[in-house]
């Protein structure tokens, strides 16, 4: 059980910066989700943290000791990788069991610490394949009683669900999610998948081109995102942004015009952005802020998506199910001022 | 494998194929078999016009005696038994033996078991056998042409080989040149190779390309380049021997530095020095091929840099290294150039001591000599293959170890 504080990590890779002057403490217990698109630097950071990169500047300090200078094995972490790393040559219960061969743990308590790490992932009766023999999820198991079979202080998780079909990754995620409940072991967990961040983690770092973006908790980066990057990251479909310009409380870009936004000196070129399901067609004869023909429409089961042209973006509306028009209709859509944030054009954070 | 009707292929294609492939390993495999076959009769029957002379020994049969049917039946079947015994049960025994959980102890020590008996069933328990089969059937009629010698047999040309012109002394040269290159070439080639493989430094790449021109130069140019400083290793040396600060470790092994040439022992750095590239680059792209997850993983979890390599990689590497050990043990072993023109005639290993089996010459009994010691050079390459048939196979093939 630890708190992993990160003091102005630094990692540069000749002349390119993974990682820039990242500040973080992660809380004891707490289920820590590093997110961004790939090459953003949340794998690094979490290598780093493992002791697998070295640290180019700042300090990385484990239940308050640094160990900026410590080999990976001496920092009392235990790591599921995204290709499972298991040992080829050994059947489950000896990989399961490696960690406390080589930690040159009382061989007494092997099996049955083996045994526990087992059935908490429902390995039980897979303990003498081979990892060949296995399935990927069952291998991705096998990694995970790996690292908890030796009860460490830190988790960390390098987007261990995305070699997993669409529906397994959703019952494991209920498992690693779980298993962090029970086991209450600080974790930090590195997707690209905004989903799992949501479902899985206490608090989100999103990450780009190795600055952090925003922290903060799932809902906080759904519903007050800092900038135009994590607006557009989180949220499926991502919120819908907007450039126009904003002038006495009134934004304006092509067929869409929203009054009633807060009056407070920001006039000028805007990004207004606005989340698909918070918009809604209007009915009747009310005035809509948004008039224009229908761009594309697409089934989603348990609603329908319309998308229409506003300007040079595509904007999404998410109607009901029972929403029934084809391309070219005409449309009217209700944006409340209410719904919408608003960003700076040019450095895309919010205002 | 392919039952489809589309791809089956005509009857004709099929038997130009079998029949291509037949034609090719009867010409691949005759010259050997001959040989082998000449190696054990008379000069007199190995050099007959007459095939059939050279097959059964006619007069090698009526001077020295040989083997009847039953004999050669139940030589083969003998030897068939010990190859299945150590194909099935190999593993199982060696497991069997590994007091205290020690596989390689385990391995050791059946191998012990497996020659010592192997050596006892061949020598004395098969031969006893087959008199007693042989007296049993003589009594019955019919029967009695199975128990009668009829291919001729004779180990007079081997015991003068090995014997007389002392061929162990070549044997053990070879064995001396050829293990220290193996081991040498191995030990640096896995840790060479290990490191080029999971570095990401540009250094890496040169380093490989270095390895490869060095690779590409006639052997005949590297001797060339040692041949001079062999002869006068005595002057070359001498400052190590001179200088106080290493003199006191040299004086350790000899008082005066030594000529190099005609010494197996430093035949092995050349060897090691042409054999080294290619190990390298082949250990390299087995180490490619395993993930580097492998590594991280095993060093999360509580080993050491080099402890993740000794315990987690090389388990998965044996076969690369073995099928990698293969090849540099053959080039050491059938090495003609280096050592025939680095080593004299007191120093020889055996590829080039046949040489001056053929140049002798002047009589039929020496050419057959030259040939049984041919035949005896090639035993221990088919011992070598047998024995590690399946790493050599699956490091040739699949040379990815997926985790």
């Amino acid at each position: 059980m630890a708190e992993v504080q990160l003091r102005n990590v630094t990692k540069h890779w000749g002349g390119f910066t993974a990682v820039d002057d990242l500040s973080l403490t992660i809380a004891d217990h707490e289920f820590l989700v590093l997110l961004g698109p790939s090459g953003c630097g949340k794998t690094t950071t979490m290598r780093m943290i493992a002791g697998l990169s070295d640290v180019s500047g700042g300090e990385i300090r484990i239940d308050g000791r640094k160990v900026n200078a410590l080999e990976p094995k001496d920092r009392d972490v235990a790591m599921v990788f995204q290709n499972y790393g298991l040992y080829p040559n050994l059947n489950v219960y000896e990989n399961i069991r490696f960690p406390l061969k080589v930690r040159k743990i009382d061989a007494s308590t092997h099996r049955e610490r083996v045994l526990k790490a087992a059935e908490l992932v429902e390995l039980q009766d897979l303990l003498e394949r081979r990892p060949r023999e296995l399935s990927g999820g069952q291998r991705q198991r096998v990694a995970l009683a790996r690292a908890i079979v030796r009860e460490p202080n830190v988790f960390l998780m390098d987007e261990p669900l995305s070699n997993l079909d669409a529906k397994l990754r959703v019952s494991t995620r209920a498992q690693i999610k779980n298993l962090q409940h029970e086991l209450s072991v600080t974790t930090v967990y590195v997707t690209h998948d905004q989903i799992e961040a949501m479902t899985l983690a206490d608090r989100v770092v999103v990450m780009n081109r190795g600055v952090v973006q925003q922290i903060g908790t799932p809902m906080e980066i759904y519903d007050r995102p800092s900038n135009t990057f994590v607006a557009g990251f989180i949220g499926s479909p991502a919120m819908n942004l907007i450039e126009g310009s904003l002038a006495g409380g009134v934004f304006k870009a092509g067929d869409m015009r929203v009054s009633g936004l807060p009056d407070d000196g920001r006039d000028g070129d805007v990004v207004l952005g606005f989340r698909a399901e918070d918009a809604f067609v209007a009915d009747g004869e009310e005035p809509a802020e948004l008039e224009a023909a229908i761009y594309s429409v697409e089934l989603q089961g348990d609603a329908t998506m319309v998308t229409m042209r506003v300007g040079g973006e595509l904007c999404s509306i998410k109607a009901a199910k029972s929403f029934e028009a084809r391309i070219g209709d005409p449309l009217r859509v209700r944006i409340p001022s209410g719904i919408c944030h608003r960003f700076d054009k040019k450095t895309g954070a919010r205002l | 494998m392919n039952d489809t009707a589309v791809l089956r292929q005509p009857f004709v294609l099929r038997f130009a194929t079998v029949g291509f492939i037949v034609f090719w390993t009867i010409l691949a495999a005759f010259p050997l078999l001959w040989i082998t076959l000449m190696s054990f009769k008379l000069p007199i029957d190995a050099f007959a016009s007459d095939p059939l002379r050279v097959i059964f020994g006619f007069t090698t049969l009526r001077e020295r005696g040989g083997l009847s049917v039953t004999a050669l039946v139940l030589g083969a079947f003998a030897l068939w038994l010990a190859y299945h015994g150590a194909e099935h049960h190999g593993r199982r025994f060696a497991r069997y033996l590994a007091l205290g959980g020690r596989e390689w102890l385990g391995w050791l020590l059946a191998a012990l078991v497996y020659v010592i008996a192997l050596i006892l069933g061949l020598f004395w328990i098969l031969p006893a056998i087959v008199r007693v089969v042989e007296a049993i059937l003589s009594h019955i009629p019919v029967l009695d042409y199975l128990a009668r010698p009829m291919m001729g047999l004779t180990m007079q040309n081997y015991r003068a080989v090995w014997i007389g012109y002392r061929f162990y002394d070549n044997f053990i040269n070879s064995m001396i040149v050829t293990t220290g290159t193996v081991v040498i070439s191995l030990t640096v080639g896995t840790l060479a190779g290990y490191g080029l493989a999971r570095t990401r430094s540009n250094v890496a790449f040169w380093l490989l390309i270095a390895a490869l021109i060095f690779r590409a130069l006639p052997h005949s140019v590297l001797v060339t380049g040692y041949l001079p400083v062999f002869i006068h290793s005595r002057e070359f040396l001498a400052p190590l021997w001179n200088w106080h600060a290493t003199a006191w470790f040299f004086h350790l092994f000899s008082d005066q530095p030594p000529t190099l040439y005609g010494q197996p022992l430093a035949v092995i750095m050349v060897l090691v020095s042409i054999n080294q590239p290619f190990t390298i680059w082949m250990l390299r792209s087995f180490f490619m091929n395993i993930p580097a997850e492998l590594d991280e993983a095993a060093r999360v979890d509580g080993c050491s840099h080099l402890g993740a390599f000794r315990r987690v990689i090389m388990p998965v590497m044996w076969p690369g290294v073995i099928t990698t050990g293969l090849f540099s043990f053959l080039l050491a072993y059938n090495d003609y150039l280096v050592c025939s023109l680095l080593l004299d005639a007191q120093s020889q290993t055996m590829v080039p001591a046949i040489t001056s089996f053929f140049n002798r010459e002047t009589t039929t009994t020496d050419q057959v000599q030259a040939v049984a010691a041919a035949v005896s050079i090639t035993a221990p390459l088919f011992l070598l293959v047998i024995v590690f048939q399946k790493q050599i196979v699956s490091g040739l093939t699949q040379g990815a170890v997926k985790g």
